[in-house]
């Protein structure tokens, strides 16, 4: 098996046993993103020599055997919205053209800090709003089970240089899917944490009330292994929590048996492609024959699915970025910046949250959303009452065709239908391989209660355990030199 | 109150852009006005649930009213916030006149 194949955990012990170093390691991961980045476009951009000066240091805290930490050495990919001091960070907008913060996400910190090696920015749906990443301010993502397929989004980069090996791991965020969906889509495994258990300090904002940072990984070990690395408290961030973080390595093997597993019927929604169906309903079977208790449960209000709005009017142009120019006063210079610097669907998220928040719509739409909202959390708490965690499919459908649905975003935001009341619900959820379709990955998506990521993982580790769809390579990271 | 339900108007949609600070022509005024009125016309959805008794949520957290101690700490220097400044003066951003 090639080094880019790999998992994190095999590459730390081989690390550790000085099998390898990580910069002949690091040195793989970049051939293979020089070998297939022009197909797959997961990369916004790769920091080549920034990866190669950390493998070096990696090497030396190795060699001297100083405080070697699960991902040290490990090349990983971050999602272009997380910032990196002195890195070139865009949101994949062209509005951040040239905009290099002056400091780093407290995730990026963390990973520095375990001696990860940071392989570049990936490229994503232009300020993470997208579920295809067909809108990226520069260019598409290609899915490296299908080029013609869409990665999902908005993580899109981040999952297609996983499953591409162009990378061992990536680090992504979701606000309404984005981590989950595109880790379905590219047969890689995907966790969006509970809201306050990553810090979002330096993460640019989508929806501050509904954005979570989290791990996209070859398999649910290193999911537990990267979400350890970047939970817990940070002070920077007021809205993380002071829960203490639990050893998730610890209960990760568990087993399903006693648990009680709960199966939403609202989640199988019209639209369902009947393979995707009977991928989840193998899956929820196996999962009972390992001794966990199945009932069905209702979530009735999961077809008020909400779109969220976005809280980009401070994207402006006048504190770093891209500037039009020509404008005669500051409102010319606003109009035409955001004119020419932002995509047609973040206008369109723009507008709409504008109308709606203006007089007179405000209580039909916003505050109604919130209260629904409020609903949504109630359904959540309800269903916890009587089960440990829920099953269902991550999406509909298994990766569609790039272009199929950009001219129509109704049918764009269906997407995300199953993944969206997780993240207003505030739990947690995680989505693992669980079949093919025509040969394009699905995935499983278990939700556990708020702060459950342990039971969420548990859950999901048990079925990659009886299974080998995690074990699945894309074509691309299979057929490459 | 104005329906919800009533269908957004191209003079809306120049509204809200303008109010939004976001230049657009007049094609993309068509285009965004059909768009919008298919987007809140599945936005409906939501006054399908009876939320007469129900609470707005606008933040999911279990903390209220984090404070940090009130402690010189050090801070991002004014040269690296302006070092992306399109234009300067001194330690200030620079922008277009905001009055004529």
């Amino acid at each position: 098996m090639k080094l880019y194949q790999r998992t994190i955990r095999d590459l730390h012990k081989m690390l550790v046993d000085r099998e390898i170093s990580s910069v002949e390691l690091t040195d793989a991961v970049l051939n293979q993103i020089d070998a297939v980045g022009d197909k797959t476009k997961a990369y916004l951009l790769v920091t080549r020599e920034l990866a190669l000066r950390q493998a070096q240091a990696a090497d030396d805290r190795l060699r001297a055997n100083r405080d070697v930490r699960p991902l040290t050495g490990i090349p990983i990919a971050l999602k272009d919205v997380l910032c990196v001091t002195d890195v070139a960070s865009t949101a994949g907008s062209k509005i951040l053209r040239g905009f290099t913060p002056p400091y780093s996400a407290t995730v990026v910190e963390r990973l520095e800090g375990e001696g990860a090696v940071f392989l570049g920015k990936t490229n994503c749906d232009e300020f993470a709003m997208g579920s295809s990443n067909e809108n990226s301010g520069y260019w598409p993502v290609h899915n490296p089970w299908a080029l013609d397929r869409v990665p999902g989004g908005s993580s899109g980069g981040s999952a297609a240089a996983v499953a591409s090996g162009e990378a061992i791991a990536a680090l992504g965020s979701d606000t309404g899917g984005s981590i989950r969906q595109p880790a379905a889509l590219t047969g890689i495994v995907g966790l969006k944490p509970t809201y306050g258990r990553v810090s979002r300090y330096g993460l640019i904002a989508f929806a501050s009330s509904l954005d979570q940072i989290g791990p996209m990984t070859r398999d649910v070990v290193d999911g537990a292994l990267l979400l350890q690395a970047i939970a817990g408290h940070d002070p920077r961030d007021s809205t993380s929590s002071s829960r203490p973080v639990p050893d998730y390595l610890a209960t990760l093997t568990d087993g399903v048996r006693g648990m009680r597993l709960g199966v939403p019927k609202e989640y199988f929604v019209a639209g369902m492609e009947p393979a995707v169906e009977q991928s989840i309903r193998d899956a929820i079977r196996l999962l009972e024959q390992q001794g966990a208790s199945i009932e069905e449960v209702s979530l009735p209000h999961s077809d008020v699915a909400l779109p969220a709005y976005s809280n980009l009017a401070r994207y402006d142009g006048t504190r770093y970025g891209f500037q039009a120019g020509g404008g005669r006063n500051i409102i010319e210079e606003y109009m035409l910046t955001r004119q020419q610097g932002f995509g047609a669907e973040v206008k369109r998220r723009i507008m709409l949250g504008t109308y709606a928040l203006s007089s007179g719509y405000y209580d039909a739409y916003y505050l109604q959303a919130q209260k629904v909202r409020t609903l949504i959390i109630e359904d959540f708490k309800r269903a916890f009452k009587k089960v440990d965690a829920l099953l269902g499919a991550t999406s509909p459908t298994a990766a569609f065709e790039l272009g199929a649905k950009t001219q129509d975003p109704v049918a764009m935001y269906l997407n995300d239908i199953i993944t969206i009341p997780a993240n207003l619900g505030n739990v947690c959820g995680i989505s693992v391989p669980c079949g093919l379709v025509d040969g394009l990955p699905i995935g499983l998506q278990v939700i556990a209660p708020g702060f459950g990521e342990e039971a969420a993982l548990r859950v999901a580790y048990a079925f990659e355990a009886a299974t080998e769809f995690h074990k699945a390579r894309s074509p691309l990271m299979g057929a490459a030199a | 109150m104005p329906e919800p339900e009533s269908e957004l108007s191209s003079r809306q949609v120049e509204h809200v852009a303008r109010l939004a600070r976001l230049g657009i022509t007049p094609e993309e005024v068509t285009r965004y006005r059909d768009q919008l009125r298919n987007i809140l016309h599945h936005i409906e959805a939501l006054n399908r649930a009876d939320t007469s008794k129900v609470p707005a949520t606008a933040h999911p957290l279990e903390e209220r009213n984090v404070m940090r101690e009130d402690r010189r700490e050090p801070s991002l220097p004014a040269e690296a916030a302006l070092r992306n400044a399109p234009s300067r003066e001194d330690s200030y951003f620079k922008v277009k006149a905001i009055q004529e």
